[in-house]
């Protein structure tokens, strides 16, 4: 089991009011699931990603990730967790807009450590995975949008993480280059991958194996293929 | 690797707002520009001044007539006479120069012009003591003095003042105090010393002076040229010994004169360039403060514009700290490089300064590497603010920041 959560709650408090985002999830996915999590905006969606993905932390209820928990971890470690067994998409690429295909996706090995001479190959690599290996000195801006999330797929796998989130990677595509993207997810699914999307287009949604369905902060359906 | 990092996302920042940059560290480059120039001209300043102390070759002691006191009551003026100058020159221990001189304000006349001069009675050796130079014809001798010659040099701008020039005025007589006078040299300009300007000046043999004009054997002033390696304190006793006794001064009487060690007034002068130039550095060091705040307040835009980026990098695992150095490493290299133009724009200003002026080139390295050590440490210093800022960033709210 990668992801064991156990009646997750998240609230904020907006001036007077309590804003109850989750209300109590319980979610388990295990390795090599492709999942998909739909609802409308509002509905709790991203702020599930954000916990899952360790950017925040829950108010309250468990979180294992990878039989650690996690819900009660200090920033500088949830940092550490994120570098090593995370890798995030999302919808605007999120590039770095003076660095170039191989410096933007050497950059979660820069924070993990690695020297620069290893860290080049094994940026490479996964440049070359995603089909990139002649774009390796072009900026962002010298790549159309479908190469730029692939620049961003790559730097999400840089460091062999368990986890690849996805948010709205299609979102800022064209249906065509959304269907590459995609199918690039799929590969790297069938390889073993762990991956979860975030998204509101059924179409997208139904490429995956699992499709949960979040309705004001709590699971309305969890259908498996 | 991480510095490497931190160190690439400055320089493109920086490089990104190019104008903003050079704005927020005018100040920056002023101050360390201020404070490398005015540390160079003090050094460059006080350079010169030793060169000029260098080149009077002799140190000078002076020794003037004083009152005598007995129980506290003044009992006259005991005066310096030539002979005290004869029995001082007859010391040779010390190889030193007896200058002995009298002078006076007297009438001076050519053809119709009328001036009131201020007659020197001099040795030839004075000139050589004083570093006198000469600019035309020749200086009077030993013989001319023993002999009570009516001969004068004149100081550089007394031709002038006389409506005449040097020409018009070597090898004619002039009337001084209604005597006729034989124009032998005149004097190189010398220029002032603050307290008299050699080149309004008169010389004429002390013999001469002290016969002919003055009439009185009584000296105003002995110079005491001495070569500048010369144990000084040694000297004064020497002069002390030899005048006590020319003066009949009894054991616990007090003396009848005074030595003056000028070389004690440029000692002087240079603790006050010294103490001037530490207090203008300070003041200038304040700017580079005020340009702190400058460097702080761009930073803390810089944050907030670079928002996402920082969400982004908080994503993909940058920890408090790598946030932090990044940041702080931006506001140190801004710093770092207005200072650097600081020190540029100072060391020009010192070199035209100097070169103006004359003086020798000094710009002490160590103060090169303190003002851009110092510019380093006022980034650090306000880059902390800013840069704690960024690291608190929420990653979640940071990365959809708009």
């Amino acid at each position: 089991m990668i992801i064991q959560t156990e009646n997750l709650k998240k609230e904020y408090v907006v001036g007077t009011q309590t804003v109850r985002a989750l209300r109590g999830i319980d979610l388990s996915v295990e390795k090599g699931e492709f999942m998909a999590i739909m609802g409308p905006s509002g509905s709790g969606k991203t702020t599930l990603m954000n916990i899952i993905g360790c950017l925040d932390t829950p108010t309250c209820g468990s979180y294992e990730l990878n039989g650690t928990p996690v819900s009660d971890l200090e920033d500088d470690e949830l940092a550490n967790i994120r570098n090593k067994e995370i890798g995030f998409v999302f919808q605007s690429f999120n590039l770095l807009a003076k660095n170039t295909t191989l410096d933007n996706v050497m950059l979660p090995l820069k924070y993990a450590g690695f020297n620069k001479k290893e860290a080049i190959i094994k940026a490479k690599e996964v440049i070359e995975k995603v089909g990139l290996i002649d774009r390796l000195e072009h900026t962002p801006a010298e790549l159309s949008g479908g190469q730029q999330q692939r620049v961003a797929i790559a730097r999400a796998l840089v460091n062999n993480p368990s986890i690849i989130f996805a948010d709205e990677p299609t979102g800022n595509l064209d249906s065509k280059t959304g269907e590459e993207v995609m199918g690039l997810f799929k590969e790297l699914n069938s390889n073993g991958q762990t991956i979860i999307l975030i998204t509101h287009e059924d179409s997208i949604a139904q490429q995956s194996n699992r499709v949960i369905t979040i309705m004001d902060g709590l699971i309305k359906s969890d259908n498996r293929d | 690797m991480l510095i490497e990092e931190s160190l690439r996302s400055a320089v493109s920042s920086i490089k990104t707002n190019g104008v903003r940059s050079f704005l927020t560290t005018l100040a920056i480059i002023i101050g360390t520009a201020a404070v490398i120039a005015v540390i160079g001209i003090g050094s460059s300043a006080s350079k010169a001044l030793e060169e000029d102390i260098d080149e009077l070759g002799p140190r000078t002691l002076s020794i003037f007539p004083s009152q005598r006191k007995r129980g506290g009551i003044s009992s006259g003026f005991n005066p310096l006479v030539i002979k005290d100058a004869e029995a001082l020159a007859k010391n040779t221990e010390h190889n030193w120069l007896i200058a002995p001189a009298m002078s006076g304000s007297r009438q001076v006349k050519y053809e119709n012009n009328n001036i009131s001069g201020e007659i020197n009675g001099y040795l030839p050796v004075n000139f050589k003591v004083r570093g006198f130079d000469l600019g035309h014809g020749r200086l009077f001798t030993e013989k001319e003095n023993l002999g009570r010659k009516k001969v004068v040099v004149l100081g550089s701008k007394v031709p002038g003042e006389l409506k005449k020039s040097v020409k018009q005025l070597l090898g004619q007589n002039i009337l001084i105090a209604g005597t006729s006078y034989e124009v032998v040299g005149i004097l190189k300009e010398e220029g002032s010393t603050g307290w008299q300007n050699p080149d309004d000046d008169l010389y004429v043999p002390l013999l001469t002076a002290s016969q002919r004009i003055f009439g009185t054997d009584r000296l105003g002033w002995i110079n005491v040229g001495i070569a500048s390696d010369t144990n000084v304190d040694y000297v004064m006793m020497t002069i002390e010994e030899i005048l006590r006794q020319k003066h009949d001064i009894g054991p616990g009487g007090e003396n009848d004169f005074r030595i003056n060690d000028w070389s004690q007034y440029s000692d002087l002068r240079r603790q006050a360039t010294g103490i001037f130039t530490a207090l203008i550095a300070g003041i200038a060091g304040i700017s580079l403060i005020v340009g702190g705040i400058g460097v702080m307040n761009i930073m803390l835009v810089s944050v907030t514009e670079r928002t996402r980026e920082i969400g982004l990098r908080k994503a993909l695992g940058a920890t408090h700290r790598s946030i932090m150095m990044q940041f702080i490493v931006e506001a140190i290299l801004l710093c770092i490089l207005g200072g650097l133009v600081g020190v540029f724009i100072g060391t020009s200003l010192l070199y035209l300064f100097a070169s103006f002026n004359d003086w020798p080139f000094a710009m002490p390295i160590s103060a090169i590497f303190g003002s851009i050590t110092f510019s380093a440490l006022v980034g650090l210093f306000f880059g902390i603010w800013p840069a704690r800022r960024a690291a608190q960033l929420d990653p979640a709210v940071s990365l959809r920041y708009e």
